[in-house]
C-alpha cells in the first residue's frame, strides 16, 4: 500500500498555509495605507510570530523548558543596534550579525544546558536571562545602561518606502519565510527527532536519535529566530532598552505558545496575534497587563492545554502532520489487511 | 560461526549493589533467545546494559564480533540493534505511521537545510520511508492504523507498533521487553507467529523477555535463565524446564506452564 | 571588612534560605516547583506592611498576619495553579504557577503602588552599629538572622514532631505507601504549598525593614531561593539552608570586593557555574518520583 497522490480537491482544501499566506498578502497590501499605529501593530505582530515560532520549536516541539528566549531576543536587538551605533555598519550587515550572535550565544548556553534536564535546565536558563539583563543594564559604556539608546533607522532599506513601511515589509517577509521554514522542518526527519526527544528521550535514543545533537539544533534554531526578531524590533522602534527583554516578556512569549498551542506552528502564529491584541488593549496599565497575562497563561494551561491549535486539529486539512506525503485515508481499523507484499 | 550478539562477563552495580554480575551468553544469528527469571532477576537491566542505556560497569557486549560497550545508545542503535520497552514507549504526539518512520532515523541523510527547504533528497527519503513503514505495519498486522494517533491505540496495539518501529530499519538484533503484556490470551498465538516470522522472514536475532512462560517455551530456540543478576541455566526450552536450579529459583513465584 | 561582609552575607542568605525551604518542601512533596512562591512572599510582605504601617498594629501581629496570609496564598496556589495541572507534565505546572506569579505581581502593583514605588518598612531596632573589637554588627541584621534561624528551628520541630509534619515526610519518601496507610496525598500537596508559603511569609516580615517592599522583589527572591534550593540539591532541607547562606555570602563578597552592581549578578554566575560543574547540586540525591 503506497501513499496516494493528492487530488486537486485535497490540495485546494483550506490548509493553514493558504489561509496564512492570504492573510499575509492582505496585510502587505493594506498596511502601507494604514495609519502609523496600525502599521506598528502589524509590524509587531510579524516580530511576535517569529518569536513564538522559534520558542515553540524549542519548548513545544523539543520539550525543553528554557527561559532564555527574551534574553536572546534582547541579544539580537542589542547586537543589531550596537553594531550600527558603534561601528556605523548598515542594517543589511548588522541584522544578520545580531541574529548570528544570538545563535552563537544560544548554542553556547545549550552546551552546558544539554547535561541538564527539567527544572535544572529551567534554572540555568533563568539565571542566564537575568545575567544578560544585568549586562544590558550595567555595561554602560557599550549598552548605554537602563535608559536604553536610540538607533538611527535607515530609509534606504527598501527604496521608495518610508522607514515604517520598509521595516514592516522586511518583518513580514521574514515572518513568512521563517514560519514556512519551521513548518517544513517539523515535517522532516529533524522535526520528528525533536518530537521524539520530547515524547520519550530514552526511546528516542534507542532508535538512534542523538539527544545532544537534536537538542543543540533546537536551541540554535530557536535562538536564531529570537535574534532575528530582536534585530527587527530594533529596526522597527529605532530604540532599544533593557526593559523590553525582562521576565514579563519571557512570560508573554510563553503565553503565546501556550494559548496558540504547544507543538504547533499555526498555533504559534495565532498565539502571537492573541497576545499582541491583549497587550495593546491593556497598554496603559502595567499591573492590569500582568494580571491579564497571568490569568491567560494559567487559564490556557488549566482549561485548554492544547491551545487554539487543539480545536483547529479537528478541521479537515488542519491536522499537523510530520511526514512529507499526505498519508492515505485510513481504512476501517477492522478491515482485513491487504495481501502482504514480499 | 561467530555469535550475532555476545555478552561477556557483564556486570552492573548501583552504589555497591550488584544488579548483574558475570553474565555471559552468545546468541547466533536468526535465533530467538528467551530470557526468563523471577522478578528482580535483572532481565530488563540486562537489556538496558546491552543497548547502552545503562552502561555496564564490567564486561563487554559484542555485536557481530565488534565491541559496542561504552557507545552511546544512539550509536549502538545505528549499528543495527533495536529494542522495545516494557511500558509502551511510542511517541504520543505522532501518528502510528510517523512513529514507524522515526525508526528509520539512523539511515536518513537529509540534514537541517534539507528539512527547512523540503529538498528533493528529503522528499525522496521520506517517500521511501513511508513505503517501508507501510510494509512493516502490514507485516505486524497494523496496516489499518497508520493514520491513527499513537496515543489513541490500545496497549496491545501499541506494542505491535513498537515492534514495527524497531523492525523498520532492518536491524540484525531486536531486544523485546515483554511484548505480550497487554495482549489478550487469544492473541498469544498471533504474537508467537509474529516472532517466528521476524526470525524466519527477516533473519532477525531476538532477545525476548517474557513473563508468559508458555509463550517463551514455545517460541524460543534456547533460553537463558537469570536469577539475582547471574545466569543459572541455559539451554533448549525442554532442558531448562527440567533444570532443578530453575525450579528452585521459581519456587514460590507460581510457574504458569 | 571581611567579617562585616560575611555577617551581612549570612543575614541576607538566611532570608534566601527561608525562601528555599518552601521551594524544597514543595519539590519534595510534589516533584515540581511553584513559580509563584516568591510572589506569595511579596504579597505576604505587603500584608505585613498594611497591618504594621497602615493599621499601626504591633510588629509581631503583622508578622503573624504575614505568616497566615502566606499560608492561605500557598493553599490557594495549590488549588488554583497546581492541582488541575498536576496530571499534566512539569512544563504545565511551571507555566500555570508562572501565570499565578504574574497575577499576584499585578495585584500588588495595583493595590500597593506603581512600578518603582518602594514602600518603606520602619526598622525594628535602632540602626546604630554595635562594634565589638574590629567586628561591626548591624542590629537589624542580627534580628533578621536570629529570626530566620528561629523560623527554621520551628519548622524543623514541626516536621519532626507533629502528625502533619510526619505525614508530609512519609509522603515525600513514598507517595504510594503514604496513600496505602490512608494519607490523602492531595491534602499533603496543599499543606506543602501552604506551609512553604507561610515560612516565606515569615521571611517577608523579617526582611521588609531591610530591603523595603516593591512588587518585583517577589520573583527576584524566588530566583535566589530556587538557586539556593538547587545548590543544596533540591531535596535536602539542610541543603536549602547551606545553599541560601552560600548565595548570600557570595553576593556580599562580590559587592564588597568587586562592585556594588556585582551583587545581583554574582548569584546568577554562581548558579550557572554550579549547574555546569555539579548538575545535582551540593547535597542532592536523585530526583524524587512524581506522585
Amino acid at each position: 500500500m503506497s501513499a496516494r497522490p493528492e487530488t486537486l480537491l485535497t490540495r485546494l482544501m483550506p490548509r493553514p498555509i493558504w489561509v496564512g499566506l492570504v492573510a499575509a498578502a492582505l496585510l502587505a497590501v493594506l498596511a502601507p495605507q494604514a495609519n502609523s499605529y496600525l502599521l506598528f501593530v502589524a509590524n509587531q505582530l510579524c516580530i511576535y510570530v517569529i518569536l513564538a515560532v522559534g520558542l515553540n520549536l524549542l519548548v513545544g516541539y523539543t520539550g525543553q523548558l528554557a527561559f532564555a528566549h527574551a534574553a536572546l531576543f534582547g541579544i539580537g536587538a542589542y547586537g543589531t543596534a550596537l553594531l550600527k551605533v558603534h561601528f556605523g555598519l548598515p542594517f543589511i550587515v548588522t541584522l544578520p550579525a545580531g541574529a548570528l550572535l544570538a545563535t552563537v550565544v544560544g548554542l553556547a548556553i545549550s552546551l552546558p544546558a544539554l547535561r541538564l534536564t527539567g527544572l535544572y535546565l529551567t534554572l540555568a536558563t533563568l539565571a542566564f536571562a537575568q545575567f544578560t539583563l544585568w549586562v544590558f543594564l550595567h555595561w554602560e559604556g557599550v549598552t548605554f545602561g537602563a535608559g536604553g539608546f536610540r538607533v538611527p533607522r535607515p530609509d534606504w532599506l527598501l527604496p521608495g518606502l518610508s522607514p515604517d513601511v520598509g521595516s514592516f515589509a522586511l518583518a513580514l517577509l521574514l515572518a513568512i519565510v521563517m514560519t514556512l521554514a519551521a513548518a517544513s522542518l517539523v515535517r522532516s526527519n529533524t522535526g520528528r527527532a525533536m518530537i521524539a526527544v520530547r515524547d520519550g528521550e530514552v526511546a528516542a535514543e534507542a532508535l538512534g536519535i542523538d539527544l545532544l545533537r537534536t537538542k543543540a539544533t533546537a536551541f540554535g534554531l530557536s535562538a536564531f529566530y529570537a535574534g532575528t526578531a530582536g534585530g527587527l524590533q530594533a529596526l522597527m522602534l529605532g530604540y532599544v532598552a533593557p526593559e523590553s527583554f525582562d521576565l514579563f516578556h519571557m512570560a508573554l512569549m510563553k503565553a503565546m505558545i501556550v494559548v496558540g498551542g504547544m507543538g504547533s506552528i499555526v498555533g504559534s502564529v495565532i498565539g502571537a496575534g492573541a497576545v499582541l491584541f491583549l497587550l495593546e488593549g491593556l497598554r496603559a496599565f502595567k499591573g492590569a497587563q500582568e494580571i491579564a497575562f497571568g490569568l491567560l497563561l494559567m487559564g490556557a494551561v488549566i482549561f485548554f492545554p492544547r491551545g487554539v491549535a487543539g480545536w483547529l486539529q479537528a478541521l479537515p486539512g488542519w491536522a499537523e502532520r510530520y511526514l512529507r506525503t499526505a498519508p492515505p485515508p485510513a481504512p476501517e481499523p477492522d478491515a482485513v489487511p491487504e495481501e502482504a507484499k514480499p | 560461526m561467530t555469535a550475532r550478539i555476545a555478552v561477556e562477563g557483564l556486570g552492573l552495580s548501583f552504589g555497591g549493589v550488584a544488579a548483574l554480575s558475570g553474565v555471559t551468553m552468545a546468541v547466533p544469528p536468526a535465533e530467538i533467545r528467551g530470557i526468563i527469571g523471577p522478578n528482580g532477576a535483572g532481565k530488563t537491566t540486562l537489556l538496558n546494559a546491552i543497548c547502552g542505556i545503562v552502561p555496564p560497569t564490567e564486561g563487554r557486549v559484542l555485536l557481530d564480533g565488534q565491541p559496542i560497550t561504552g557507545l552511546k545508545p544512539s550509536a549502538i542503535a545505528a549499528r543495527g540493534l533495536r529494542r522495545t520497552f516494557q511500558t509502551s514507549a511510542l511517541f504520543g504526539g505522532l501518528t502510528v505511521l510517523e512513529n514507524v518512520v522515526t525508526g528509520l532515523h539512523t539511515g536518513l541523510r537529509a540534514g537541517l537545510l534539507d528539512g527547512i527547504l523540503g529538498s528533493r533528497r528529503l522528499r525522496a527519503e521520506e517517500a521511501e520511508g513511508i513505503e517501508k513503514a507501510h510494509r512493516v505495519l502490514e507485516f505486524v498486522g497494523m496496516a489499518g492504523f497508520a493514520d491513527r494517533r499513537a496515543s489513541a491505540l490500545s496497549f496491545g496495539q501499541q506494542r505491535l507498533v513498537e515492534i514495527a518501529r524497531a523492525l523498520v530499519s532492518e536491524p540484525s538484533v531486536v531486544l523485546l521487553d515483554e511484548p505480550a503484556v497487554g495482549l489478550s490470551l487469544n492473541r498469544l498465538s498471533d504474537i508467537d507467529r509474529l516472532l517466528r516470522r521476524i526470525r524466519d522472514e527477516r533473519g532477525v536475532t531476538l532477545l525476548l523477555i517474557e513473563h508468559v512462560i508458555r509463550l517463551v517455551m514455545e517460541v524460543s530456540d534456547s533460553i537463558t535463565v537469570l536469577a539475582a543478576g547471574t545466569v543459572i541455566a541455559e539451554g533448549r526450552p525442554e532442558q531448562v524446564r527440567q533444570d532443578p536450579a530453575v525450579v528452585t529459583a521459581y519456587l514460590g513465584t507460581a510457574v504458569h506452564a | 571588612m571581611l567579617s562585616y561582609l560575611l555577617l551581612s552575607g549570612i543575614s541576607t542568605g538566611a532570608i534566601y534560605a527561608l525562601v528555599a525551604l518552601g521551594i524544597v518542601l514543595v519539590y519534595k512533596a510534589t516533584g515540581t516547583i511553584n513559580f509563584a512562591h516568591g510572589d506569595q512572599l511579596m504579597i505576604a510582605g505587603f500584608l505585613a506592611w498594611t497591618l504594621h504601617v497602615g493599621l499601626g498594629l504591633p510588629y509581631l501581629v503583622a508578622m503573624a498576619g504575614a505568616v497566615a496570609g502566606g499560608f492561605v496564598l500557598g493553599a490557594l496556589a495549590e488549588r488554583i495553579g497546581f492541582r488541575a495541572v498536576l496530571r499534566g507534565n512539569l512544563v504545565n505546572v511551571v507555566l500555570a504557577t508562572l501565570g499565578l506569579a504574574f497575577v499576584l505581581k499585578g495585584v500588588a502593583r495595583l493595590t500597593w503602588g506603581g512600578i518603582s514605588d518602594y514602600l518603606a518598612f520602619p526598622p525594628l531596632v535602632p540602626p546604630d552599629p554595635i562594634i565589638i573589637g574590629d567586628i561591626i554588627l548591624l542590629p537589624q541584621q542580627l534580628v533578621v538572622t536570629a529570626g530566620a534561624l528561629a523560623v527554621m528551628g520551628a519548622f524543623a520541630l514541626f516536621f519532626r514532631f507533629t502528625t502533619m509534619g510526619k505525614a508530609m515526610q512519609a509522603t515525600a519518601d513514598n507517595p504510594k505507601a503514604a496513600r496505602l496507610v490512608g494519607i490523602r496525598v492531595e491534602n499533603i500537596h496543599m499543606l506543602a504549598f501552604a506551609v512553604g508559603s507561610a515560612v516565606a511569609g515569615a521571611g517577608a516580615a523579617l526582611m521588609a525593614p531591610v530591603t523595603l517592599l516593591y512588587p518585583d522583589i517577589g520573583f527576584m527572591l524566588f530566583i535566589k531561593g530556587f538557586a539556593a534550593a538547587v545548590l543544596g540539591g533540591l531535596t535536602s532541607l539542610p541543603g536549602a539552608l547551606l545553599g541560601g547562606l552560600a548565595i548570600g555570602v557570595v553576593e556580599a563578597l562580590a559587592g564588597g570586593y568587586i562592585d556594588s552592581s556585582a551583587i545581583e549578578v554574582s548569584a546568577f554566575v554562581a548558579i550557572m557555574a554550579t549547574l555546569i560543574l555539579r548538575p545535582r547540586g551540593l547535597l542532592g540525591g536523585p530526583p524524587p518520583r512524581r506522585a
